[in-house]
């Protein structure tokens, strides 16, 4: 979309210059006619002054007067005999004084002239007065010049005046967009205007009430989560106590009793994922993220499921650099290694090997994830991250149980801290090989 | 001195103006980065400036109506990359080539009208008591140019895709009438076509001198005594635009809305 103001500044100004452009020639054109009136007259007094100040009715002998070049005198006897004259007059009868109107416009000694004849009827002669046209011309383009000039320097002025007014007007939609901007994400608190303008009332109105279902939204999503994680737990405690009860009566087969032992575990790792999934779902932004050690974390992750490890009897190796500080959030990043490391321990056979790896440039940190296990098939690696989907309808020969969330958990985790996840086939391994690089925000 | 220059650079200015404030709104509208109008208005602005250098030796070549011709062939060339356009419009597919039709028809536009301002305002810089009111004038006539192609271009753009070829295919049409026509005329001059009586004088009608007349001239060719040649290429080419367009337009309908 194009800036509001950039296309408010420009159409108006378009519309001003052209308005006031139309105008200012009508205005032009009217002012040099009347001009052009006003040296009709004064031509006209001319003549009539002449009229009566010379009383001539001979021909002069000493011959001209001096006049000043732009403009001369004729005085005709009635049969046309040059009386006297101007020394820049023509010699000849400049214009017929027979016509109707006494104003006429002649060519001569290379100018154009405007001329006036009167008929003094007293002494019974003509006068002929003229002035150069293109000097009245002139003379009064430059009166009217000194009114245009102002309304054409006054343009540019008016579009910075239109630049900044636009501002000002649109001051309630760029508090707007920072306010909005500025909100942290888990902030849902209604965004406060001090005099609204009613054009932004309606948006105003309809974000706060967006804000304020959202914020119940997360209320109850937040509520059902303590609640089920609460509600569903003491259940399932309470099942893992009566079936220990029930192996020490020695009165069932303990063989018989493996299944059900096997469908609690299983439904308390469901209940504990699904949990976990809402938890760290991206557009669940309650959760604080903080200068972390990417490598000290993984080290810790380690450390905890190392005993599942070591039943597999398998190798696992840490290598690249010692500390590597990203910004997250530590408990999701936990949960994170854990469903990948858990599921390379998964996946890998007995006395396999998993290797990882993190390495960081100025930008990101990448850390990289191998197995010796089976892998992926390329055409799954998209609906992995499915929620509930498990590669081969989980008939892989883990034996270890699984819900098919962790890597939908990932995802979340992933995408949380603004991450990007991709899938390979191992080439030192043959497993799976997974590259998730994290951006770095280095501030100061 | 300031209503003829106003006249002088509001007829040039306009004229590309409309042609610029048309091909950009219609390749904002089809979603063409607008990088093209940059070199357009560069590579117009130095063949303007290398044409107004050398008008001298234009203008006496071919018998002293070197200037003429080479004017009405930079006219019939702009008809041509218009029906270019057009042609590349009906199939949007040949990108390259509806690019290349902006960009040659605002070029030439730019050199023709640029050269003519500049070769007007430089008679003028000798004589320091003419060139107040020729700058005013050259900036009101200027100003109106540009505010005019201004208001097309956002009218274009804030219509639907289709009304908007439809509207930038009429004013195009137009304009490339109107190049044809002053081609003809500009022949005419040259002598280079035998000169007629007038069809028709309009004069009384619409000033060929007044704002409306001076928009009409830049927009559909307006001429208040046109040469029956003149009239008949006039006719010609606009029946062959309008064919393509109406092609062209149809191509769109069938388009949905980008």
């Amino acid at each position: 979309m194009k800036s509001i103001r950039t296309y408010l500044l420009v159409a108006l100004l378009a519309i001003i210059t052209l308005v006031t452009f139309v105008s200012l020639l009508h205005g032009y054109q009217s002012s040099i006619s009347k001009a052009q009136q006003l040296f009709d007259q004064r031509l006209r007094n001319m003549a009539e002054i002449i009229a009566i100040a010379n009383q001539d009715i001979q021909p002069r002998v000493d011959g001209t007067f001096n006049q000043s070049p732009t403009v001369f005198f004729q005085i005709w006897s009635s049969d046309l005999i040059l009386l006297a004259h101007s020394n820049n007059a023509p010699e000849t009868l400049s214009t017929d004084v027979n016509s109707q109107t006494n104003y006429d416009d002649i060519n001569f000694n290379g100018y154009r002239w405007r001329t006036f004849s009167l008929k003094d009827d007293h002494l019974n002669r003509w006068i002929i007065t003229g002035e150069r046209a293109d000097i009245r011309y002139n003379l009064a383009e430059n009166v009217v010049m000194a009114s245009i000039i102002p309304i054409v320097l006054a343009i540019p002025v008016a579009g910075l005046i239109i630049w900044v007014a636009i501002g000002l007007g649109l001051k309630p939609l760029t508090e707007l967009t920072a306010q909005l901007n500025n909100k942290q994400a888990d902030d849902l608190s209604p965004v406060m205007m001090q005099n609204t303008p009613e054009e932004l009332t309606q948006l105003v109105a309809t974000t706060n009430a967006l804000l304020e279902r959202l914020n119940a939204a997360f209320m109850r999503e937040q509520q059902f989560s303590a609640d089920a994680a609460h509600e569903l737990r003491t259940p399932i405690s309470a099942l893992k106590v009566q079936l220990h009860n029930l192996k020490s009566a020695q009165q069932i087969d303990e063989k018989e009793l493996q299944p059900l032992a096997d469908g609690i575990e299983r439904m308390g790792k469901v209940i504990e994922q699904i949990l976990s999934l809402y938890r760290h779902s991206p557009d669940q932004a309650m959760l604080k993220q903080t200068e972390v050690d990417l490598c000290a974390i993984v080290q810790q992750v380690i450390a905890r499921g190392y005993e599942q490890i070591a039943v597999k009897q398998q190798q696992i190796s840490l290598t690249g650099v010692q500390h590597c500080r990203i910004k997250g959030n530590q408990f999701a990043l936990e949960t994170l290694l854990q469903n990948l490391i858990t599921n390379a321990n998964k996946f890998a056979p007995e006395g396999g090997e998993i290797q990882i790896d993190i390495s960081q440039t100025n930008s990101m940190a990448r850390l990289t994830i191998e197995d010796s296990g089976a892998g992926i098939p390329e055409n799954q690696y998209e609906r992995v991250f499915e929620r509930f989907y498990r590669v081969n309808g989980d008939q892989h020969d883990s034996g270890t149980i699984g819900c098919g969330l962790g890597l939908a958990i990932v995802k979340h985790i992933v995408a949380f801290h603004g991450a990007h996840i991709t899938l390979n086939r191992s080439t030192q391994l043959g497993g799976l090989k997974i590259v998730i690089d994290f951006p770095r925000r280095i501030e100061g | 001195m300031l209503l003829n220059s106003v006249i002088i650079i509001l007829r040039e200015v306009l004229e590309a103006a409309l042609i610029i404030s048309v091909l950009s709104a219609l390749s904002q509208k089809l979603h063409v980065s607008r990088k093209w109008l940059i070199i357009a208005l560069l590579s117009g602005l130095i063949g303007a400036i290398t044409y107004a250098i050398n008008i001298k030796v234009v203008s006496m070549a071919l018998d002293g109506v070197g200037q003429e011709v080479i004017n009405a062939s930079l006219h019939l060339l702009i008809y041509s990359f218009i029906v270019l356009l057009i042609l590349s419009l009906k199939d949007q597919s040949n990108h390259r080539l509806m690019v290349f039709a902006m960009v040659s028809s605002v070029a030439i536009a730019v050199v023709r009208e640029g050269s003519e301002i500049i070769v007007y305002i430089d008679g003028f810089i000798s004589s320091p008591e003419l060139l107040l009111p020729i700058i005013i004038g050259s900036a009101v006539g200027a100003g109106l140019g540009i505010s005019i192609g201004v208001l097309f271009y956002y009218l274009i753009v804030n219509i639907s895709l289709n009304r908007a070829v439809k509207v930038g295919l009429i004013i195009l049409i137009l304009i490339a009438g109107g190049m044809v026509s002053q081609a003809m005329q500009l022949l005419i001059q040259a002598d280079f076509i035998i000169s007629q009586q007038p069809l028709w004088d309009s004069s009384s009608l619409i000033n060929e001198r007044s704002l409306l007349g001076q928009l009409l001239y830049a927009l559909i060719g307006y001429e208040s005594t046109p040469a029956p040649i003149q009239f008949f290429c006039y006719a010609i080419s606009l029946i062959i635009t309008i064919i393509l367009t109406t092609l062209t337009i149809r191509s769109y309908q069938q388009r949905p809305e980008l």
